[in-house]
């Protein structure tokens, strides 16, 4: 590399010297709880037992969780969840989009009706729809007694509760997933549908043609976040069934937060919470080559 | 190909009326320029024709069937817009062929036209290749190949070449003639641009306001505008006006400022109306001569020149009235010379200064 002029090595000093303060904020509010969680991964941290220290275990607690059938049933809950709630609340929220998206004359209910469900507390959300799935009061029962139905025991069977536990992370999530779908569909020019049109495309085929792909790179976004909250999913199920019946519906962050805030094992907590951390990764990395492709074929 | 007939058609906004009625048939193969400043209505009837805005008032007839409640993929027609619209993530042959095959044509017949497209607009070797990677002028080519890919009964053209710089303006301006001479294709094209429309048209509508001003050939809306808009929306520079009276005895133009301009017999009948009533007086800068002097001649300040290499632009102030001229570059104008110019006076226009309209 070249040696820097004096100007440039100043203008280079000030340039860190504003980055400084982001610098240190990220340091302290992210790279630490990293290191100190993979720190902790490593050691047997068991407040219940302080005669014990913090000794270095080296991949005890990894091999620990290996053998763990209870991680692995929360993992594949996770995952379930994943593969039903991410897709979901996607598809949804393209359907809010494009609702939000038509020419209404008066805007503002739709925009509070799409933020709402947003703008609620998780566990407010939650315990709305433990009441909707309420065997003798709720709201779903009722409807299917109205339609001539029998009851359904949602909250206390396992794939029932799944199922309504899925509808109400849908119906909570969606409305994110359609912000960003509905920023993106405001990006696409409205010539091009006028070209599709007067080219003879139905609006089926426009939709298909033109809107879907152009509104690819929103969609992995949408992807992205969603797929990250949902390998975190825990407000809901805890506060709709606490993981039951039995802990059929637990998912990862659940068993981390009851191994660590109930049983107070911080050290099999934290190696937990560092193999969610990998799934994470693995998960989003697949979105991410995906959207390094440029639909247009790049420059602008 | 077809005859598009707009029968007293009319558009409103809401309250707001930018259309009042207008009448144009335009003939089977006819090359048609709606051109006018912005805001006067163009591209709002060009794209009702297209389908794209409805119709408020009036008929639209293409090939003799009106279309006013079709949607734009039942009229048969073809757009160029404006910023092309092309489809960023299809290829340039996707987008040529998208049309027919929203159409259902056979595949390898869309791919024979597209590759016929291709070859008439010299982008064979583009055809790969996304809109992102193409520069102004091919894709441009590109929109224009998605149209007469279709052979559609009517072609739009909504302001094509207003993106593009100067040179590759008049490049393609020279192909679009090309193509219409090729095909014969009835076409209706949007300009603001005085000189795309001369160049073009078979017969240029003037518009102003929601209102067609003048419909005619381009000779007619230059050498015979009907009005001191049409007059000074064509040309550049445009027309000089100058105020004036009418000579009692119907030979004479009396300029503000006092020059006496003498008119030639053949045109005296045409002032009897008007004798000794004021007018405004009109004359293209290429009917004003530098001259020697004489009984016939002004004097003129050379005010300043703009040489443009072909020609020069000289600004002239004669009596009280500042003309711009355009002479021969070696007609040795000087700023702040005075010098001797003739009007050619079989060329003069007269209007009304009131209601702008020409004095037949």
């Amino acid at each position: 590399m070249a040696r820097l002029s004096p100007l440039e090595a100043s203008e280079r000093r000030l340039g860190y010297l504003m980055l400084a303060p982001a610098v240190i904020l990220l340091l302290v509010t992210a790279l630490y709880p990293i290191a100190a969680l993979i720190r902790e991964s490593f050691s047997h941290n068991v407040l219940t037992e302080p005669w014990m220290a913090k000794p270095w275990v080296g991949l005890d607690n990894f091999a620990k969780a290996m053998g763990d059938p209870r991680f692995w049933e929360a993992s594949a809950n996770t995952l379930l969840y994943v593969i039903v709630t991410v897709p979901g609340a996607v598809a949804m929220g393209l359907g809010l989009a494009l609702l939000a998206n038509q020419p209404f004359r008066i805007k503002w209910p739709v925009r509070l009706g799409l933020l709402l469900p947003w703008a609620l507390p998780l566990v407010f959300a939650g315990l709305i729809f433990r009441w909707f799935f309420e065997f003798q009061q709720g709201l779903v029962n009722n409807a299917l007694l109205f339609v001539g139905l029998s009851p359904v025991n949602w909250l206390t069977r396992e794939t029932p509760a799944f199922i309504a536990i899925c509808i109400a992370i849908i119906w909570k999530t969606s409305s994110f997933a359609a912000l960003v779908l509905l920023a993106g569909l405001q990006t696409i020019p409205k010539s091009l549908y006028e070209a599709a049109e007067v080219d003879g495309a139905s609006k089926w085929r426009q939709f298909l043609e033109i809107t879907l792909p152009m509104l690819m790179p929103a969609i992995f976004v949408a992807l992205i976040f969603r797929t990250i909250t949902a390998i975190q999913t825990f407000d809901i199920p805890k506060a709709m069934t606490d993981g039951g019946p039995g802990k059929s519906n637990e998912t990862l962050a659940m068993y981390i937060h009851s191994t660590t805030i109930d049983a107070l094992d911080f050290g099999y907590g934290s190696t937990l919470a560092v193999l969610m951390f990998v799934l994470s990764a693995v998960l989003t990395s697949f979105y991410l080559r995906h959207t390094r492709r440029d639909p247009s074929g790049g420059r602008h | 190909m077809a005859q598009l007939d707009i029968i007293g058609v009319t558009k409103a906004f809401g309250p707001v009326k930018v259309l009042h009625g207008i009448d144009i048939a335009v003939a089977d193969g006819e090359f048609l320029v709606l051109v006018g400043p912005s805001g006067c209505g163009k591209s709002t009837l060009l794209r009702m024709i297209a389908g794209l805005e409805s119709v408020t008032g009036g008929e639209l007839k293409i090939g003799g069937a009106v279309v006013n409640d079709l949607p734009p993929r039942g009229r048969d027609i073809a757009m160029v817009f404006q910023d092309y619209a092309l489809y960023p993530h299809k290829s340039v042959r996707d987008n040529i062929g998208f049309g027919l095959r929203m159409r259902n044509i056979a595949t390898d017949d869309i791919a024979r036209r597209v590759d016929d497209a291709a070859k008439i607009l010299q982008i064979t070797h583009l055809l790969d290749r996304k809109p992102g990677q193409l520069s102004g002028g091919q894709r441009q080519r590109v929109a224009m190949g998605r149209a007469i890919v279709r052979d559609p009964k009517v072609f739009l053209f909504d302001e094509p070449l207003s993106n593009l710089d100067a040179q590759l303006r008049a490049e393609m301006r020279v192909e679009i003639k090309k193509l219409h001479q090729r095909f014969r294709n009835t076409v209706v094209y949007v300009t603001h641009d005085q000189v795309e429309a001369m160049t073009l048209a078979d017969r240029i509508a003037v518009m102003k306001g929601g209102h067609v001003e003048q419909l005619g050939t381009p000779d007619e809306i230059y050498n015979h505008p009907r009005t001191t808009f049409v007059a000074g929306f064509t040309g550049s520079p445009p027309m000089n006006f100058a105020p004036c009276t009418i000579g009692e005895d119907g030979g004479s133009i009396i300029l503000d400022g006092g020059a006496t301009l003498a008119v030639p017999k053949a045109r005296q009948a045409q002032l009897q109306a008007a004798r000794g009533k004021r007018m405004t007086f009109g004359i293209r800068p290429e009917h004003i001569t530098i001259s020697a002097e004489d009984g016939n001649s002004l004097q003129a300040e050379v005010i300043l020149t703009e040489p443009l290499g072909s020609d020069t632009l000289g600004l002239l102030k004669i009596g009280q009235t500042e003309m711009t001229g355009r002479f021969a570059p070696d007609a040795g104008l000087k700023p702040g010379a005075t010098r001797a110019v003739t009007l050619a006076m079989s060329k003069f226009h007269l209007f009304d200064p009131e209601t702008g309209v020409s004095l037949q």
